[in-house]
């Protein structure tokens, strides 16, 4: 990795340990989909270095 | 779309009361021959209120028996169907019904349609003309409002249906392959249709289909049935945002998956059907 300006990702930048209001807020909404699901998908949807979409198809067998 | 619509998750759905209840629901009919077939065996699922639920599964697993139960068109042989707790004894213009065909007047125009199933509702004489015009708006019909149906291409007697059945303002409908003899095309385009008039409406959905692609597009819940007799085996809760595209990652993935669980159901049937004739 070079030593100028870091890469920029879906969280911003990159080699930053703190963690901004906006990615708490994605990182909560993870936990929430993770946790409202035990089968299934969890679908993360990254618009221009942005979280635009959190998705979940939950799967449950009936028999 | 602001952040905060784009990431909710489906809101509310689980705190919504129960619509629609099936309990213990089986179903068998009677043959020429004598004998009985057993379509459903046993069925029990809740839909709650403005949920959009899709009905999948092989040809001969009940999905329409389930509709027409719901419907009230027929009755169940054990178990009970209800509609806000009470059971359905008969039908009711809370719930309306979208079939494969169309099913229109042929000697009323498209307005005439729309207007008959209005007056059916109780609607009074001096609206008649405006809500009916405002229905065949939203389905983009009122150039051709003043034809009969058989002046019009297919899909647009499927617009005229749905147009009738929502301008009654049904709390649930109830559909039965109602795209399911249409070009892909057409399809798709009144897929996001009744997408949309659902996502203003508010009003619930059951809807059958042996399309995966299209109960997956559609669908906050997608529940999967085996065949003879009918049993929901899996269901699919899918929180995907809409308006939905078509190539939606999530959504692929599910049709794929339950893909795989069709064939694999069909492939015991099949299995199953050949051990018995083996044994017969």
């Amino acid at each position: 990795m070079s030593s100028g300006e870091p890469d920029a990702g879906a969280f911003g930048r990159v080699g930053s340990d703190r963690v901004s209001p906006q990615e708490l807020d994605v990182l909560l909404r993870v936990r929430d989909s993770l946790r409202s699901i035990s089968f299934g998908t969890v679908l993360i949807v990254v618009q221009d270095g942005r979280v635009v979409q959190i998705e979940t198809a939950e799967k449950i067998r009936l028999r | 779309m602001s952040d905060a619509r784009a990431l909710s998750l489906i809101p509310g759905l689980t705190d919504a009361p129960v619509k629609l209840t099936f309990r213990g629901v089986s179903k068998a009919y009677a043959t020429g021959s004598g004998t009985t077939v057993e379509a459903i065996r046993d069925v029990s699922f809740d839909v709650v209120a403005g949920e959009f639920v899709c009905l999948i599964g092989p040809s001969g697993c009940g999905k329409s028996t389930i509709l027409n139960l719901l419907a009230g068109l027929e009755r169940p042989d054990r178990g009970e169907v209800l509609l806000d707790g009470a059971p359905i004894t008969e039908p009711g213009p809370d719930r309306a019904l979208l079939f494969q065909d169309p099913a229109l007047f042929p000697w009323l125009s498209v307005r005439g349609n729309v207007e008959y199933a209005l007056r059916l509702r109780g609607t009074p004489a001096g609206e008649l003309r405006d809500t009916a015009e405002h229905w065949l708006q939203r389905v983009h019909l009122s150039a051709f409002a003043d034809l009969q149906p058989h002046e019009l291409s297919g899909g647009m007697r499927h617009r005229a249906a749905l147009a009738r059945a929502l301008a009654c303002r049904p709390e649930v409908l109830l559909a039965d392959e109602p795209f399911g003899a249409l070009d892909a095309q057409m399809r798709e385009i009144l897929q996001v249709e009744l997408q949309q008039v659902w996502s203003e409406l508010g009003n619930t959905l059951v809807f059958v289909t042996h399309n995966v692609r299209e109960a997956t597009f559609l669908a906050d819940r997608v529940i999967l049935l085996t065949a003879r007799p009918g049993r929901p085996i899996e269901e699919y809760r899918i929180t995907t945002p809409r308006p939905r595209q078509f190539d939606d990652a999530l959504l692929r993935s599910v049709v794929q998956d339950i893909h795989e669980r069709l064939s694999k159901e069909v492939e015991r049937a099949a299995g199953e059907e050949a051990i018995r004739q083996d044994l017969a």
